[in-house]
Order: structure tokens, then C-alpha cells, then sequence
């Protein structure tokens, strides 16, 4: 997976990491503030995430690491919250890790591609959720029960949620996108 | 629907620094609590009004910023400073001080005392970073990261997301317009969660895709102007001013002294002053 093509950054890198983060942005705003998700407990639904995992598996690591980071970085702008360079940086990995699968991926449509793409979703999940919470414990200072159960758990759980739905309907719409424009 | 900035043009102080300045007072400050582990409320107060002082210069309205201090005070008092007075973790472990009297259940003077400070350490860096979005330009984002050293395509995708951003969000309004008109019901979500998710994606689908085909048509005019062959030159100009050494030294300065009290002179370490023993045990 570290051949030429999966590292690429060139023109299409830099576009569709520009587009992942503005609607990863959007995204995260929107289920902010215009059309929020009940949330369970203290676990929020971001379907943001899936379009995120999308970007990442569709155009590579480069695109999953920056649409994470600036798409964060514009949705916490947005929302008003600030910025923390940590959470940023776990949705930049968040976005990086499932963009490793890129090369193997080669039919949006098919079980096994889109099986692929949810366990490296998941995984990239895990990543850069996990990184973000720990690194709490050094910035903020808390503890690592705290980091793992009022961190990291409920953004795992409510981030793999969308992305096992959303994510399989967002491949497949673009198989059929991709195969109507030829490239 | 209007995404708009949280920016708004305001002639303070913190507006009229070069955003660079912004930055690297922010991580100096960042760094100067963390890599040295300061706990100590005589380094940590100075700062917390220091910062305070910092956010009203920005002269942000409160109506502005409540949902952002709602959240943040929810997560800082509640799960952050319950967890710290009931356990008393996270720390260093003179928190955990078996002799510190017991103030009531397993909450002891040295976990209170803790709680504060852990709050009053977080607070100091949330005030810093919430007026970022309400005072700093969104149209400088990618020139700013330029001049702080990253690399022309990083910086651009920066500057290119947020030029997308207004396209996508009347994208998203559009949609949404089209798909009431269809008959769609997005006040009505009704169902369990997963049937919730499910039922956005008319909204999500045709948004994500129809960028998609924008991204080709954008690649073909960048690749046409051979974007990538040479360095770029960024239109907006950057310059400190006086005023940015002064806030760059500060926080250059901040950051050594916490390293110094902390390593030279072993100041910084967690205890509790006896003026809050005296309150709180009577």
C-alpha cells in the first residue's frame, strides 16, 4: 500500500481535500445546528464522518488527512467552538487510515470492496478517535478512564454508527456516478 | 439557510495582530501548561486571567458565543471536574494525598482543590481558542499557514475549502428545497437512530456526488493553468507589527519561565495552599 499511486499529491489531491473539508464542514455544521441527531447518553451522530471515510477511500490518504483536519477545523469554526488541534488531528487520521485501502478498492459495488472500506473506516475510527482522546490526557489533564469513557467511546460509537449506514450508500451512488462519467 | 462566519470585522486589538502572532501565542501557551506539567494555581491563576483578559479584548458577544460556553462548561465541570473532585485522577499523584482531610463521601481537600485547577487549566486554553473563528479572517487561513512554513498544496487545499464552502452549503439548501418538494419531511425525522441516519441520505447523496463532478472540472482548469509545476505567489501579504513581537516574546517568554520554574527550580508541582484547606475544613 506505500506504492506511488496511494501517496500521490498532486492536483486531484489537493481539489478533493479541499471539497472532502468543505462538506465535511458543512456537514458537521449542519447536523449542529440546522438539523440535529438525538443523542444517546453523551454519543452524538456526525454523518459527517461517512462523507469524510468516502473521501479518504474514493481519493486516498492525503485527501482522508487534510478533508479530517480543515474539515474539522471549518465545522468547529462554524459551530463557533474554537479550535483544538488535537481533535483535528484525529480526524485527519480518522480520514488518513481508511485512505490506505485506496488501490484495493477497485468496484464501489461490490460486497467485498465495500466490506473493505467499512473495516478500514472503522479502524481509521478507532485511530484517530483513540489519538484524540489520549492526547486529552496530556492537554487537559484528565485521566485515562476518563479519556477512554468520556472521550473516546461515545465518538466511536455515535462515528462507526453513521458510518455502517451511510457509508455503503455513498459507494454505491458513486459507482454509478464514476461508471456515467468514465473516469 | 446562510452558512456564515462566525467573523465579523472588529477594530480590537487581538484583530489588529498578524494572525501568525495568533497561532504561536496560542501553542506557546498550549505548551508552556503541558510539556512542563503545571499544576501549580500561583502559574496557572496569572494565566487564566491573562487569557480572560485576552478573549473580552476580542470583544465577542456573549449571544455569540453561549452555545460554544454552554458545551465547553458542560464538558469542563461536568464530566472533566466531577471525574477530577470524585477520583481525583489525571494528575500527578499528590492528588490521591491519603492524608488530605476528607471534606465528605470520597471527595478530600486535595481532590477539590484539584478540580479547580484542573478547570481553571482548561479554561485558560479554551478562551484562547474560541475567539479564533469569531476574529480571524477565514480569507487568510491559506496564507497564514503559508507563511508559517507548510507547503503551497496544503496551504491551498486550506484556501480552496473554504472557498468551496459557500457553493456546497447552497448545494445543501437547494437539495433540501427539492427534496420537500418531493415530499420529503426533514423536521420529521421519525424512527430509532438508525432509521434517522438512513433517512438523511436524499439530503447527503446528492450534495457529496455533485461535488464530486465539480472536483473533475476544477482539476481540469488547475491542471490547464499547470498548478503544481512552480511555486505559487499568495495575493495577501502578511507583516508583523510591533505589536506581534510584543505578543510572540510574551508567549516565547511564558513558555521558558514554565520550563524553567518547572525544571530549574522545581515550581509548578500540584499542592494545596493552605488558605483553601482553612476554608473548606472551617
Amino acid at each position: 500500500m506505500n506504492d506511488k499511486s496511494t501517496w500521490e499529491f498532486g492536483t486531484r489531491q489537493v481539489v478533493y481535500g479541499a471539497i472532502g473539508a468543505a462538506l465535511y464542514g458543512v456537514f458537521s455544521w449542519a447536523t449542529n445546528i440546522l438539523f440535529p441527531l438525538p443523542a444517546a447518553g453523551n454519543v452524538t451522530f456526525r454523518p459527517a464522518v461517512a462523507v469524510l471515510i468516502f473521501f479518504a477511500v474514493a481519493y486516498g490518504p492525503w485527501v482522508g488527512l487534510l478533508a479530517g483536519f480543515i474539515g474539522n477545523m471549518i465545522g468547529d469554526g462554524l459551530s463557533g467552538w474554537g479550535f483544538y488541534w488535537n481533535w483535528s488531528l484525529g480526524n485527519g487520521l480518522m480520514g488518513m487510515i481508511p485512505g490506505l485501502i485506496v488501490m484495493a478498492i477497485s468496484d464501489f459495488r461490490a460486497r467485498a470492496d465495500i466490506l473493505k472500506a467499512v473495516g478500514w473506516g472503522t479502524l481509521g475510527i478507532i485511530v484517530g478517535m483513540l489519538f484524540a482522546s489520549l492526547t486529552e490526557m496530556f492537554v487537559g489533564g484528565i485521566d485515562f478512564n476518563t479519556a477512554l469513557v468520556g472521550y473516546f467511546v461515545p465518538a466511536f460509537l455515535g462515528n462507526l454508527v453513521v458510518t455502517v449506514i451511510l457509508l455503503p450508500i455513498l459507494m454505491i451512488a458513486f459507482a454509478a456516478v464514476a461508471a456515467r462519467r468514465g473516469r | 439557510m446562510l452558512v456564515t462566519w462566525k467573523y465579523r470585522p472588529r477594530n480590537t486589538f487581538i484583530q489588529r495582530l498578524d494572525p501568525r502572532t495568533r497561532w504561536i501565542f496560542l501553542f506557546s501557551i498550549i505548551l508552556a501548561l503541558t510539556i512542563p506539567e503545571i499544576w501549580d494555581y500561583r502559574i496557572i491563576f496569572p494565566l487564566f486571567v491573562l487569557s480572560l483578559t485576552l478573549f473580552f479584548m476580542a470583544r465577542i458577544e456573549w449571544k455569540d458565543v453561549r452555545r460554544a460556553f454552554l458545551s465547553i462548561f458542560i464538558l469542563v465541570f461536568f464530566i472533566v471536574g466531577l471525574n477530577a473532585m470524585l477520583f481525583g485522577r489525571g494528575g500527578p499523584s499528590s492528588v490521591q494525598d491519603p492524608t488530605s482531610p476528607v471534606l465528605f463521601w470520597v471527595v478530600t481537600v486535595s481532590k477539590a482543590w484539584f478540580a479547580i485547577v484542573q478547570i481553571m487549566r482548561m479554561l485558560t486554553m479554551a478562551f484562547l481558542a474560541i475567539p479564533i473563528p469569531y476574529t480571524m479572517d477565514p480569507n487568510i487561513y491559506g496564507t497564514t499557514f503559508k507563511r508559517m512554513g507548510v507547503s503551497d498544496k496544503v496551504s491551498f487545499t486550506i484556501d480552496l475549502a473554504f472557498r468551496f464552502l459557500p457553493t456546497f452549503a447552497r448545494d445543501l439548501t437547494i437539495t433540501m428545497d427539492a427534496q420537500r418538494a418531493r415530499g420529503y419531511e426533514l423536521e420529521r425525522l421519525k424512527g430509532g437512530i438508525v432509521a434517522r441516519i438512513q433517512r438523511l441520505a436524499p439530503l447527503i447523496i446528492p450534495v457529496v456526488m455533485q461535488s464530486t463532478v465539480t472536483g473533475e472540472e476544477v482539476i481540469d482548469a488547475m491542471d490547464l493553468r499547470a498548478f503544481g509545476t512552480a511555486r505559487r505567489s499568495w495575493l495577501k501579504e502578511l507583516h508583523y507589527a510591533p505589536r506581534d513581537y510584543f505578543m510572540i516574546g510574551l508567549g516565547v517568554t511564558i513558555f521558558l519561565a514554565c520550563c524553567i520554574l518547572k525544571w530549574g527550580f522545581g515550581i509548578g508541582d500540584f499542592f494545596v495552599p493552605e488558605f483553601f484547606t482553612r476554608l473548606v475544613t472551617g
